[in-house]
């Protein structure tokens, strides 16, 4: 930060006939303390408790582009749809496609297209829930998954409501993303590596990658595996049986 | 760039308090922006100087941000290392790994000075 040069506290002209290195005459100073991420946590948390009123389990899935999101969805659909009932919100800046995929799959889902804005927020996801409520299916889901916006960096900021927050990191993408992009990792609860099909043809160590964001985050849960070969994919099966099942206190 | 969205969000609340305390004019806005916030305190300030150009009552405003240092607290001795956001490698005074950061979260609207 530029303390020496003051730009901090001059983030513009001041050609409006007085500086701002004097007092104001005649002003006001009210102090505030309100954090700005106070409404969305407000919805945040409304959201949070309709969810558990509902008995609903909800994952907020947060990777970089293409690192397989909707492609462990299918898979996850494909393995476990017949015995819990998922839900499917879908965020993207355009199209309709991935919720097309999911649907494909015979499962409710709903796209929230942000139109440029790089993640979701509580109010799109209370929207997006009522919506998804009304299409076929959508009123009697066990887990809802929120697939966010390909992105690394402002997703992780924006509470949803959800229970737990997933963050996955396919091999291609290398095992550095941890220490690149901390607060997805601190901010999350568990970490996949996916992809690990591929661990042949990239330098890629998963030993790494687990170590990276454990020294960020040592409470984070850390699983790897391949949804196209299956391979390791049962761990994550387990998991979200047995968050439903907590969820529905069976 | 959600930076954008959090000014627009700082600007509505700037409204309501011009609205409660019947101003026009909002002359100096103090953001506390927490080294872990995931807020980049120069596109922070790009989202202002652009947003309130579009607004009479901010036009002139102008922006003071105040980035607090962050505490890691050590969970074997309870230590607490304060740093400018960076995660120390270890405990200063017992060499444990395990630090959880206390604070640097926050992005709060601290103070507020108006005609």
């Amino acid at each position: 930060m530029c303390d020496a040069c003051g730009c901090q506290t001059h983030t513009h002209d001041h050609d409006h006939g007085h500086g701002h290195s004097q007092t104001h005459d005649d002003s006001v100073i009210v102090e505030i303390n309100r954090s700005l991420f106070a409404a969305n946590d407000a919805m945040a948390r409304s959201n949070r408790e309709h969810f558990d009123e509902e008995r609903i389990v909800v994952l907020n899935l947060i990777s970089s582009p293409g690192s397989g999101k909707t492609t462990l969805l299918e898979h996850t659909i494909d393995r476990i749809g017949s015995e819990i009932k998922i839900g499917v919100i879908e965020g993207d800046i355009e199209t309709e496609r991935d919720a097309e995929r999911i649907r494909a799959k015979g499962v409710p889902a709903i796209q929230l297209t942000t139109g440029g804005a790089c993640h979701l927020d509580a109010s799109m996801i209370h929207r997006g829930f009522h919506q998804l409520q009304k299409e076929p299916g959508g009123n009697s889901i066990d887990l809802l998954v929120i697939e966010n916006v390909g992105n690394l960096v402002c997703p992780a900021t924006f509470d949803l409501g959800e229970h737990t927050r997933v963050v996955l990191v396919s091999v291609p993408e290398g095992p550095d993303k941890p220490a690149k992009y901390p607060k997805a990792f601190t901010s999350s609860q568990l970490f996949l590596i996916t992809k690990t099909d591929l661990l042949p043809y990239f330098d890629f160590e998963v030993a790494e990658a687990r170590k990276e964001a454990l020294s960020l985050n040592p409470s984070l849960q850390v699983m790897d595996f391949s949804a196209t070969t299956g391979e390791g994919f049962e761990v994550w099966l387990d998991y979200l049986r047995e968050l439903v099942r907590e969820k529905k206190g069976k | 760039m959600h930076e954008m969205s959090l000014v627009q969000g700082l600007l509505q609340q700037l409204r309501e308090l011009a609205s409660e305390h019947n101003t026009s004019r909002i002359l100096k806005v103090t953001m506390v922006i927490g080294p872990l916030s995931g807020v980049v305190v120069d596109s922070f300030k790009f989202g202002f100087e652009v947003l309130t150009k579009q607004d009479e009552l901010v036009q002139d405003a102008e922006l003071e941000i105040v980035i607090p240092e962050v505490g890691y607290r050590c969970s074997a001795c309870q230590n607490l290392q304060k740093t400018a956001g960076e995660r120390p490698h270890q405990c200063a005074a017992c060499g444990d790994t395990l630090l959880i950061a206390e604070e640097g979260n926050d992005l709060i609207l601290q103070q507020v000075e108006m005609e």
